[in-house]
């Protein structure tokens, strides 16, 4: 399911990020990738902040949309 | 011999403490060629011969952001003697994949391992011995903001440097990707030399053609691509970025013991409350009201007024001490030594007048930075930004463009100088470019002049032109984001929010004076040419077919007056075409509370209230209310003060940025009055001629560009690339 769907506190392991190669490439920097356990910390509008590798990642609904975990 | 030291590191990682620590105040602060990525050189403390390189923050070396360029850029044509490589240990696995990229530069590395105060607090351990065992390199504990081991990384870096030798990486990938590696570096020739062959054999897998055309001589690696694309079912460079994280996730173990197990950090119970969808904005409303009501209305107007009737005025008093003010001194001084007339007149209504208008607002920006410094250092301006990109993402701005126009409505100089924060370039120019549309305080007295001479001060006129200040900000940003410069999807929004901490005193007021100080340069330069002009054109002119200097009230002689006749015309079509109306405008530019003023002079009145009640019968006499309303919309909308278009051409750091900035100003001012006078006159006179016209095919122009769709997205842009191949 996207990381849109996720509640807030629950860890959730990422299984593939999409979207524009650009972007998907700057997510991977960030510690986005297949496999690493993220977590939502908060929500506004679809927009969060999520937990990922010990940082926190603010990211878009519509990049939120295309991070698919399970 | 001197060395060079670059710093390197991941954005929020305490880069910039552990430098301020390193140089004290041996910095030079300036900007990498070509681009508005702030770079910074310093002087080691105590080492005349070392300097020390800060490089912008970045999470990797990949093509993909323009600070990950000019880093790399720097990194492997310059070549630093060492990489001192700051890694912030609360947040050690995401940092590491900086490292290993580092590591295969082939130049001598040391690791800082920064924030160690708060692992050891928080109950963590990280092990310094196994990390420089498992990462082939020397490791320091440090804490940049308490100044530990600050000093012991720097030496171990000279010594580094001073071995010449690259760190060999000790990481190791797959089987199958070393294997790959090897074969590209073995076709590589003589021109790479050997201990750079890993980082471009990397490079030549992940397909980067920016690395490409810094390569002498290409060896063709497309079997290889394709060869391990087949073996592992991925691209190469998801497959480069998954076994460095792979290597680091199988020696974390080892090397980090997590004492806390899935807690909340106090960051995050923080951003539960700061961020949570219903308080978010009201605090930032507490926030940004604070920000506002001090360094705009409260101390910043006792600041400003002060610097600008004590110190630039008539005088001011300390604790009942009366101290003249800088033109009173210098004017019984001049008068003293004998100073010729029209001298005096330079330096006092020419230079001291005109540059301490600008110095003026120096007291206000300074609080303002403080502020500024405060909430960027804190970790709250990343926050701001996500709260409010939902909003302004919408016309093309960025959420940290709030914040400029918030300031810009005190002052827009402060408002342009604050857009600083905002990291994306196109974001940042948009902001630069539409800030000082929101009427600033000295705008105000233009309002109140208008609203009472031709509207019988009716109430919607200052009102509205903040709604046309705000019309216009969105209006642009959604026209300048379908043109080819600003074209492209915005990026999605992704950014690190840093962990919050209380910066330290030291390094606020560091920020706030860097500020200030490139402001008050600026002023001394352009902002001082300007006004001298400005004064020589209004103080000089022909009287009785004789060139003299003028007083006071001979403005209508002035060659700015002559000026004035000779560019009315322009002004016409927008219904004051009036030469008084363009001189006014034009000693605007100087500040915009002179326009006031200007109007007092050329209706024979020396001194005006700061509303201009005196000319208001004057002027509702030689001007309709529509001509009256497009005047005060050009002077809302059009070229700023000087002291504002200074900032702007300091903050875009591009001669031809900034005319377009000024050019695109000054036309949509023109363009709207166009139409606020022509469809003005035509409604209430109902005068149609050529103007209407004109102005009808404005407004469906400029209906077309709003409405038109988005061009193709093309991110990569043109600069940067050329960026990437030049030297």
């Amino acid at each position: 399911m996207p990381l849109t769907m996720v509640k807030a506190g629950e860890p959730n392991i990422i299984r593939k990020v999409g979207g524009k190669e650009e972007t998907r490439r700057f997510l991977e920097n960030l510690g986005f990738i297949t496999g690493s356990t993220v977590t939502v910390v908060s929500e506004i509008g679809g927009n969060m902040i999520v937990n990922v590798k010990e940082s926190r990642v603010a990211i878009g609904k519509d990049m939120a949309n295309k991070i698919m975990v399970g | 011999m001197s060395i060079t030291i670059a710093l390197a590191g991941n954005p929020n990682s305490g880069k910039t403490t552990l430098f301020n620590a390193l140089t004290g105040s041996n910095q030079f602060v300036g900007n990498w060629p070509g681009v508005t990525v702030e770079k910074k050189e310093g002087k080691l403390k105590g080492h005349k011969d070392v300097m020390i390189m800060d490089l912008p923050g970045i999470y990797s070396l990949s093509p993909y952001t323009l600070e990950e360029v000019v880093a790399r850029n720097y990194l492997i044509s310059e070549r630093p003697d060492a990489i001192l490589n700051i890694v912030d240990g609360t947040n050690i696995e995401r940092n590491l994949y900086l490292s290993t990229q580092l590591m295969e530069l082939g130049i001598p590395v040391v690791m800082a391992v920064n924030m160690m105060d708060v692992v050891e607090k928080s109950g963590d351990k990280i092990h310094i011995g196994k990390l420089s065992q498992k990462l082939g390199c020397e490791v320091v504990e440090i804490s940049a903001l308490k100044g530990n081991g600050v000093q012991k990384a720097a030496e171990k870096a000279i010594a580094a440097a001073g071995k010449k030798e690259g760190t060999p990486p000790v990481h190791k990938f797959a089987p199958e990707v070393e294997q790959i590696l090897e074969a590209v570096e073995d076709k590589m020739d003589g021109t790479v030399p050997q201990e750079q062959k890993r980082f471009f054999a990397v490079k030549l897998l992940e397909k980067d053609d920016k690395i490409q055309s810094q390569m002498k001589h290409v060896p063709d690696v497309s079997e290889e691509i394709r060869q391990i694309e087949e073996e592992m079912d991925d691209d190469t460079e998801s497959i480069i970025t998954n076994e460095r994280y792979a290597y680091i996730g199988a020696i974390i173990g080892e090397c980090y013991k997590k004492h806390s197990k899935d807690k909340l950090t106090v960051s995050d119970k923080i951003d539960r409350i700061v961020t949570n969808r219903f308080l978010a904005l009201p605090i930032f409303a507490v926030v940004m009201l604070i920000v506002y009501s001090i360094s705009v209305t409260t101390v910043g107007t006792w600041a400003t007024d002060w610097a600008n009737d004590g110190v630039f005025g008539d005088g001011w008093s300390l604790f009942g001490l009366e101290i003249p003010g800088i033109p009173v001194l210098l004017e019984s001084a001049l008068t003293a030594v004998g100073c010729a007339a029209w001298l005096q007149g330079l330096i006092l209504d020419g230079i001291v007048a005109g540059v301490g208008a600008v110095l003026g607002f120096v007291p206000q920006m300074l609080v303002l930075f403080i502020f500024l410094a405060f909430l960027e250092s804190c970790g709250y301006m990343a926050r701001i930004a996500f709260i409010m990109d939902r909003i302004f993402r919408k016309f093309g701005l960025s959420g940290k463009s709030f914040i400029p126009m918030l300031i810009g409505s005190g002052c827009g100089v402060p408002g342009i100088m604050a857009s600083r924060t905002i990291e994306n370039d196109r974001d940042r120019k948009m902001t630069i470019m539409t800030t000082t549309f929101i009427p600033c305080g000295a705008k105000l007295p233009i309002i109140a002049l208008i609203a009472g001479a031709l509207f019988g001060g009716a109430w919607w006129v200052a009102p509205s032109a903040y709604f046309v200040g705000i019309a216009a900000i969105i209006c642009s940003g959604i026209i300048l984001k379908k043109t080819k410069m600003f074209a492209g999807d915005p990026a999605p929004f992704v950014m690190e929010l840093p962990a919050y901490h209380l910066p330290t005193v030291g390094n606020v007021l560091r920020s706030m004076w860097e500020r200030g100080w490139s402001f008050i340069k600026k002023a001394g330069t352009i902002i001082l040419l300007s006004t001298i002009f400005v004064w020589f054109t209004s103080y000089f002119g022909w009287v009785g077919g004789k060139f003299r200097m003028l007083e006071d009230m001979e403005l209508n002689h002035s060659i700015l007056a002559a000026i004035g006749n000779g560019v009315a015309w322009i002004f016409a079509p927008l219904g004051w075409g009036d030469w008084r109306s363009a001189v006014a405008a034009i000693t605007g530019l100087v500040a915009k509370e002179n326009v006031v003023g200007t109007f007092g002079i050329l209706y024979g009145f020396a001194e005006v209230a700061e509303d201009g009640t005196e000319i208001w019968g004057t002027l509702a006499g030689s001007m309709t209310a529509a001509a009256a309303y497009s005047f005060l919309v050009f002077n809302l909308l059009c070229a700023p003060c000087f002291a504002a278009m200074g900032a702007i051409k300091r903050e875009m750091n591009n001669v031809k940025w900034f005319w377009f900035a000024i050019g695109y100003q000054t036309l949509l001012a023109y363009a709207v009055s166009l139409c606020v006078y022509q469809l003005g006159n035509w409604m209430t006179a109902g005068v149609f001629g050529i103007g209407t016209a004109a102005a009808i095919l404005l407004v469906i122009g400029f209906i077309y560009l709003l409405v038109r769709p988005y061009r193709e997205s093309k991110t990569l842009d043109v600069n940067l690339k050329r960026m990437a191949n030049a030297k």
